[in-house]
């Protein structure tokens, strides 16, 4: 018997539209546009054809989309993991609600938020930023741990009832739009950010090698600031947004979910890029929702899932379409 | 008085429930986040045979712990494996696993308060003046039988020795013949009974939730962190610093605040100390 | 490896979308009640169990008359996970949701039973002018302020349970028995770390010393406290003979075992979730004796309230094969007769001709008469099951719940425990 072997070979299309080549027909153009629009598309669309529930579950993947984003954003292109998600969450939305509950409306109650949120978060994480690795992560992950105890044991905000009867979005529509174009400009901003303009750069520089950055006489602490308070602010809208998206906010704002959920969705849609991250959030909430017949065996389903796409898929699925995307696969004869 | 017994009762309870998960860490560098779900696994088997299966408690216990230990065994062998090296994988492959156990447990009847261990001697003594229940004192000479048997196992057994060794410096380790692989298994399953030794030991002072699972893995992480990852001097001296805290807390401001006091003290430690108490690893390798 | 998992994932999901489930009975166009309990937590199993019972005897016996037409009830049981510390509540909005759009629910009964959870509940409810009858968890008197303050927006909530108020009433008629038979007049208060039992506390500390207790002041445990001696050393040094305790979480045995086993002398009293149930006795090994638990509302355990109490206590038993667990139980199944009287008074499942209807129910229940404050939507109390719902104040004696108050269905006298003497 013949000894095989897969050989993977890039497609034509893809060599080339990879130089200038790309600009001389609509194919190459389309080849390269193409995830990028059936995204959008996607993203546009779904919410006119699913049913009233799954609009809702869609509001909710895109809170934690945004985390996930946030999370992957800040570990693949700054170097630093924060497992502090729960934490932005939960400012942003105490924050609003506290604004709304005073007579803000919410239309400038989720802005401030979003941004004094950020400016909150990033004061309370400075003196943390020279840690690294798993480091900051232990320590951004007992922040909102120690945030919700602190609510619960001064009782301030209302303690353990939360504050309810906030404003809610005037309808789904709104909620579902805002969510999903919010999204679109951060994933657009983002990525030119980090792949285009000269503080991605440094960025990246920060995550490999602090010493070229510091001998470039750049501010390091500075940049770990400007990409945290960016981060940051990504979750503290999230935040904001789930309290008016159900006109409530309480101490589970803090619940560790927000935390593990973007973590999981980087492993499961594969790191190094902001897309993976986004792709694990659609996949997991979507599917962790569907098996809630299942009551509590559900949670072991999901975690089951979870193991499974660590252990035995570790690539992630975001470089398994990319890798079929760009390459095709045939077996040669050794 | 009650304040140092109390206190010194609460810090070994923080080593029992640390000491696995900062063993593993410090011996093959995998963070066991299923930590918690062996600690209620062992607890509630044990129950299980108990008073299900109508065995002795003795023997309910050893067999408890043997299945628990095969269980690390098992989480290492076909899982972290796979992932080693890979720190964040690591650490959501094991909560994966922890999570998929605790939810089990909950779904295959593990829910309200009937599940408890009796303790081993029941009655109380009065130390100074203060009532002591005999189990509490059980919690203490556990916890330093533990600390002793880990003392004396990493000092004369020679699977002690190359765990040791690897923790210390893997490459010199291979060199010298030590499988690193198999002292990861040998660390994380030993992690694991010890999780199950703390569970049958403490748990009988209160019942098996599945709540307390992720509770202990918390202390877990934040003790070991407290006092440097991967090192067992620090974590009991975390262990007493966040025990003895706590119990001051609890005195004079108010219970509610203990938990508040762990997490401040985690904090600031890993602010101005951030290898913590004991941290082996070099100043220059997490701050710059 | 990796495409067959892309294959899987539908069928996952294909698998997870179906789940309904017809309780059995009549032809009718079924009515569909929407269930959100927190399976995992005993608020939330025992009310789910209350309710199927309740459904399943009524499909029995024929189905909802509704102008005529025989309609049966149908479950739609979703769970809610909001009593569990690192889930957000918007999982549990989000199941209540899915009941309201998904699976159609005319009704919503149940919880959830976190009141953080609650709270928004009442604004989904609204939204989709759908009844919401909370028959298990939380008992913060937020929800039923908000009917009174803003009726117009909240009037869909009714609670057949009962709030923080009424039961400390209750407690008062004990402990001043006890001040009377025994001259006892110190008190030590412990509390969990809730809004509702931090709020009980302090005003249980005021009224016994308005009323010339002398009060130790209020210890406040956070969930999940595993040693309680340091407070229970205080009450003794304190001398106090009466120990207040208002705890939900399952860590408050090891309180009763540790009170147990330093003979603390106090008589234990209070609202301890552990202490509900059954299986208590075994689960302190009989150190629990002694103890006295407040069960919310009449009927949690075996007594005899009205002809209908022990029939369902019976029922129970039979159903589940074990004796009525405790909060949850006996609330929930007469929020579905409630309910159901409801509908068949009105003639229609229509919503406010459903509302109506609830405002003016007036009908004998398992824990006494029921009926609806009108500013609050909360089940009228008294200590007279002619009256009103009837509290139910238990004693652990030898091995069984005993009731002690209210004196109108008391079964024993309250006892002090030995080492007092």
């Amino acid at each position: 018997m013949p000894e095989l072997r897969k050989e993977r070979l890039d497609r034509g299309v893809k060599v080339r539209s990879d130089s200038i080549y790309a600009l001389s027909s609509m194919k190459e153009i389309l080849y390269l546009l193409g995830p990028g629009l059936v995204l959008i598309l996607l993203l546009l669309v779904l919410p006119l054809v699913v049913s009233p529930y799954w609009q809702r579950v869609m509001a909710i993947t895109g809170v934690y989309a945004l985390l996930s984003i946030s999370f992957g954003f800040l570990a693949n292109y700054v170097g630093l993991v924060s497992l502090g998600g729960a934490f932005y969450v939960g400012v942003g939305g105490y924050l609003s609600g506290l604004l709304n509950a005073a007579g803000v409306p919410l239309i400038l109650s989720i802005p401030i938020a979003t941004l004094l949120g950020a400016v909150i978060c990033t004061l309370l994480l400075l003196p943390c930023l020279p840690l690294r690795g798993v480091y900051f992560a232990i320590i951004s992950f007992i922040y909102p741990l120690f945030a919700g105890r602190l609510i619960a044991a001064t009782g301030y905000f209302g303690g353990t009832d939360g504050i309810p009867g906030l404003d809610r979005f005037p309808s789904i529509w709104v909620a579902l739009y805002m969510a999903i174009f919010i999204l679109l400009i951060v994933l657009y901003g983002l990525s030119r950010m980090v792949n285009y303009e000269d503080v991605g750069l440094v960025f990246r520089g920060v995550k490999d090698n602090e010493l070229a950055i510091k001998a470039s006489a750049l501010n390091l602490t500075w940049y770990k600031v400007q990409a945290v308070f960016i981060s940051s602010a990504m979750g503290t809208f999230a935040g904001a947004y789930l309290a008016h998206l159900y006109g409530w906010v309480g101490m589970s704002l803090f619940a560790i979910d927000f935390s593990i959920l973007p973590v999981a969705a980087t492993v499961v849609g594969g790191s190094g890029t902001l897309y993976g991250p986004l792709l694990g959030a659609l996949i997991l909430v979507p599917a962790s929702e569907s098996m809630r017949a299942f009551g509590t065996l559900r949670i072991v389903f999901y975690a089951v899932l979870l193991v499974f796409f660590v252990v035995f898929w570790t690539e992630g699925i975001l470089d398994f379409l990319k890798r079929k995307y760009e390459q095709f696969e045939h077996w040669v004869r050794i | 008085m009650d304040l140092i017994i109390y206190g010194i009762v609460n810090s070994i309870t923080l080593i029992l429930m640390s000491i696995g998960f900062a063993l593993a860490y410090g011996v093959s560098r995998v963070p066991n986040f299923a930590h918690g779900a062996l600690f209620i696994l062992a607890g509630y088997l044990t129950w299980v045979f108990r008073y299900r299966v109508d065995l002795p408690y003795w023997l309910s216990i050893i067999l408890a712990l043997i299945i628990v230990g095969l269980v690390g065994i098992a989480l290492y062998q076909f899982i972290l494996i796979r992932v080693r090296g890979m720190p964040i994988s690591e650490i959501i492959a094991s909560f994966g696993v922890g999570l998929a156990i605790l939810e089990f447990l909950r779904w295959s009847g593990l829910r309200g308060t009937a599940h408890m261990l009796p303790p081993f001697i029941s009655g109380t003594v009065r130390i100074f003046d203060v009532p002591l229940d005999y189990q509490r004192i059980i919690v203490i000479f556990g916890g330093i039988g533990i600390l002793l048997f880990l003392w004396a196992f990493t000092t004369f057994t020679k699977t002690g020795l190359s765990l040791k060794a690897i923790a210390q410096n893997e490459r010199a380790g291979l060199v010298l013949g030590i499988d690193a692989d198999r002292a990861a298994t040998v660390a994380v399953s030993l992690g694991a009974v010890f999780a199950g030794v703390a569970a049958v030991i403490l748990l009988p002072l209160g019942n098996i939730v599945v709540e307390m699972g992720y509770e202990v893995l918390v202390f877990a992480i934040a003790v070991s962190v407290c006092g440097g990852l991967g090192s067992w001097k620090g974590a009991v001296l975390a262990s007493f610093l966040i025990g003895f805290a706590q119990t001051i807390t609890v005195s004079f401001v108010a219970p509610h605040y203990h938990f508040v006091m762990a997490l401040f003290i985690i904090i600031i430690v890993l602010i101005f100390k951030p290898s913590g108490l004991f941290g082996r690893q070099k100043e220059l390798e997490e701050r710059v | 490896m990796g495409i067959s998992i892309l294959l899987l994932l539908p069928l996952i999901f294909m698998w997870g979308c179906g789940g309904q489930e017809t309780v059995g009975g009549p032809d009718g166009e079924p009515i569909i009640i929407g269930v959100p309990v927190p399976e995992a937590f005993s608020y939330g199993w025992v009310g789910e169990r209350g309710i199927r019972l309740a459904a399943e005897e009524i499909n029995a016996a024929g189905g909802v008359n509704v102008d005529g037409v025989m309609r049966p009830l149908k479950l739609e049981v979703i769970d809610t996970r909001d009593l569990e510390a690192g889930v957000p509540v918007s999982e549990a909005l989000l199941a209540v949701e899915r009941l309201i759009l998904e699976a159609g629910a005319d009704f919503i009964v149940g919880g959830p039973a976190r009141t953080e959870a609650l709270l928004p509940t009442l604004d989904l409810v609204n939204e989709h002018e759908l009844i919401h009858i909370s028959s298990t968890g939380s008992f913060s008197p937020r929800s039923n302020q908000m009917v009174e303050e803003d009726y117009e927006k909240y009037k869909f909530h009714f609670k057949t349970t009962c709030w923080t108020f009424t039961m400390l009433g209750d407690f008062y008629g004990v402990i001043d028995f006890l001040n009377e038979e025994h001259g006892f007049d110190k008190i030590s208060i412990m509390v969990q770390d809730v809004a509702h039992a931090r709020q009980a506390g302090e005003i249980v500390a005021g009224r016994m010393a308005e009323a010339g207790w002398d009060v130790m002041d209020p210890i406040v445990y956070p969930t999940g406290t595993l040693d309680y001696s340091d407070g229970l050393l205080r009450a003794r040094r304190f001398g106090a003979q009466v120990l207040f305790v208002w705890m939900d979480m399952p860590e408050s045995v090891i309180m009763m075992r540790q009170y147990r086993d330093m003979e603390i002398p106090a008589v234990p009293i209070g609202f301890i979730n552990a202490a509900e149930h059954p299986d208590f006795w075994e689960a302190t090994e009989g150190k629990g004796e002694y103890t006295l638990n407040h069960l919310v509302n009449a009927g949690n355990a075996p007594v005899e309230v009205t002809p209908l109490t022990m029939p369902f206590v019976e029922a129970y038993k039979e159903r589940f094969g074990v004796e009525v667990e405790g909060y949850g139980a006996s609330s929930s199944y007469q929020a579905i007769y409630t309910l159901v009287d409801a509908i068949e008074r009105a003639g229609t499942i229509e919503t406010y001709a459903v509302l109506e209807a609830l405002r003016a129910t007036d009908m004998e229940g398992v824990y006494g008469r029921v009926r609806f404050d009108p500013d609050t939507h909360l089940v009228i109390h008294d200590l007279d099951p002619a009256q009103g719902a009837v509290p139910q104040i238990i004693q652990w004696l030898d091995g069984k719940r005993e009731t002690v108050f209210p004196p109108s269905i008391a079964t024993a006298e309250l006892q002090l425990p030995p080492w007092m003497e």
